[in-house]
């Protein structure tokens, strides 16, 4: 491979460390807000499809990191993943030592993208010779998709319920863009559709405080109060082998490694999953939520890298809720990518491995040592300076913005219909999982409800 | 005299300033994306102008007001 291409892509995976490690620490980013609409500026741009795939896993092994540090030092969740961990995390913090618990975190994030990465690869192999047998049925595995996530889901009739009217809105919004001519024919919207999705619980929030008698309700006479621990005086070995002991290893070892083999799932469901189901057998509460959180930082890297890798390397369809959500750039973005032309059929073996391994050590090596030492410092920084209201107005106007360029001022609106509707059903309790499989099911769902 | 505060995704705001800061943040997103030069690249450069105009606007907001949390610090024993 050029040479100069590594040092490039060792410079984008660095570019990504920077800007995620900023991003990660700020509480409440939503990962798929953060990085899909940075990811795509990427791909419109046209740099080397390597380049842009290392960018990403530095960026997901980064922002996966480092959200659970406010999580656990502030109990403000970084991000959705993030928010798994929360009750274990207060319950450490009243009743244990959380400036050790940290540094056992970051240390089992290091050895979770150390096992998901080789392990997904070759998964990603073996899937390899019946791709061509998987993809023509990417429709109809959509659709499949979206009822079995209904049916593991904490709601099944109601998540079942939804499909159907979900995939209705979408799709009728396409067809009332085609009619009016604001899309051409040959053109599908969904970026900012699955924006919409992301963004519902917060705009259904918002919609309810215009409502006065709500807005009563909901006011509060003083401010949040957070408090900071107090620093872990002990200066402790940065080897992950000595900061946690042989049990927590292998646990959170064979938590990573069983992901890897479930990357269809949702994300957030399996780190709850296998986090809390793990940790059931040990007695004393302080020890069970230490498990807990040590399992779910290995378990939520693994579910980013296979989520991301399987899919992409061995079948070039979205075929996962991190492949459809956060990493859809790469695999559509019109019109530098589609799904019969994208990192997939542009990408050798021997490209992907490299540009894989290379955003992966760049990520960890520096936020890993960064994070054992400066978490808090960085927390403090962030919490004292950056205020919430910044954060919620930059991601609404990042999601206009990708609205208004995908089809216009009426999409703005439409974005807002859909973010309202998918926004109930999430407070009602269906997932972002089914409703992302929803959005992606919707062309062969109408054309069985048509047929039929 | 007692502010008013609602929570919001974890985190209280107040909701003056949470409407300023999204009218200022889209004000300046959209400000540079239609600044963007056009051209055959016009979706990208705008992507672009866009995204920077919405971390600009971020920075406004970010110098403009303070955070709305109490940061205290346990002792060490």
């Amino acid at each position: 491979m050029d040479p100069v291409l590594l040092i490039f892509m060792v410079g984008f995976a660095l570019m990504a460390v920077i800007l995620y490690t900023g991003i990660g620490f700020i509480p409440g980013t939503d990962e798929t807000s953060v990085l899909m609409p940075i990811t795509l500026a990427l791909v419109l741009a046209g740099f080397e499809p390597v380049l842009i795939l290392s960018f990403f896993i530095a960026a997901i092994v980064t922002l996966n990191l480092t959200n659970t540090m406010p999580t656990a030092l502030v109990g403000l969740p970084g991000g959705v993943m993030s928010s798994a961990m929360i009750e274990h995390t207060l319950y450490i913090k009243a009743n244990g030592n959380i400036a050790a618990t940290i540094k056992k975190m970051a240390a089992a994030s290091l050895i979770g993208v150390l096992i998901a990465v080789p392990v997904s690869l070759l998964l990603a192999q073996l899937l390899l010779p019946v791709a061509d047998v998987i993809s023509p049925l990417a429709p109809w595995l959509f659709v499949f998709g979206a009822i079995f996530l209904a049916l593991i889901s904490r709601h099944k009739i109601l998540s079942l319920l939804s499909i159907l009217p979900l995939a209705i809105l979408f799709e009728s919004l396409r067809a009332l863009y085609w009619n009016l001519n604001i899309v051409p024919q040959d053109q599908t919207i969904t970026v900012s559709f699955f924006l919409g999705i992301t963004i519902g619980p917060l705009m259904f929030t918002l919609f309810n405080l215009l409502n006065k008698n709500i807005r009563s309700q909901e006011t509060l006479e003083d401010k949040n109060t957070i408090v900071l621990p107090k620093d872990d005086k002990e200066k402790t070995s940065l080897n992950p082998l000595q900061v946690l002991n042989k049990e927590e290893r292998s646990q959170l070892s064979l938590g990573a490694l069983i992901v890897n083999t479930l990357f269809i799932l949702s994300p957030v469901g399996l780190t709850i999953l296998i986090g809390e189901s793990f940790s059931k057998r040990h007695k004393d509460p302080l020890k069970k939520a230490t498990m807990t959180v040590i399992t779910m930082s290995a378990v939520i890297q693994a579910t980013y890298i296979s989520g991301i890798i399987i899919p992409l390397f061995a079948l070039g369809i979205p075929l996962s809720p991190v492949a459809i959500g956060p990493g859809a750039a790469l695999f559509n973005a019109p019109p530098v990518l589609s799904l019969d032309n994208n990192l997939h059929h542009l990408l050798s073996t021997t490209e992907f491995v490299v540009a894989t391994i290379i955003g992966a050590l760049v990520a960890l090596s520096i936020s890993y040592i960064l994070i054992s030492r400066y978490a808090k410092v960085i927390t403090r920084f962030i919490l004292k300076h950056i205020p919430h209201e910044s954060v919620l107005g930059l991601f609404i106007a990042f999601i206009l913005l990708l609205a208004f360029m995908d089809a216009g001022l009426i999409n703005i609106f439409g974005v807002l219909l859909i973010g309202l509707f998918s926004g109930a059903l999430n407070k009602m309790g269906v997932n972002f999982g089914v409703q992302f499989m929803a959005l992606y099911a919707a062309p062969q769902l109408m054309q069985i409800l048509a047929g039929g | 005299m007692k502010h008013s505060y609602i929570k919001v995704w974890g985190d209280t705001v107040k909701p003056k300033t949470l409407v300023s800061s999204l009218f200022i943040i889209a004000f300046s997103t959209f400000f540079f994306h239609l600044l963007a030069p056009s051209g055959e690249n016009n979706d990208t450069l705008g992507l672009f102008f866009g995204l920077f105009g919405a971390v600009f606007g971020f920075l406004i907001t970010v110098f403009a007001f303070k955070p709305n949390r109490h940061i205290t610090e346990e002792e060490d024993a």
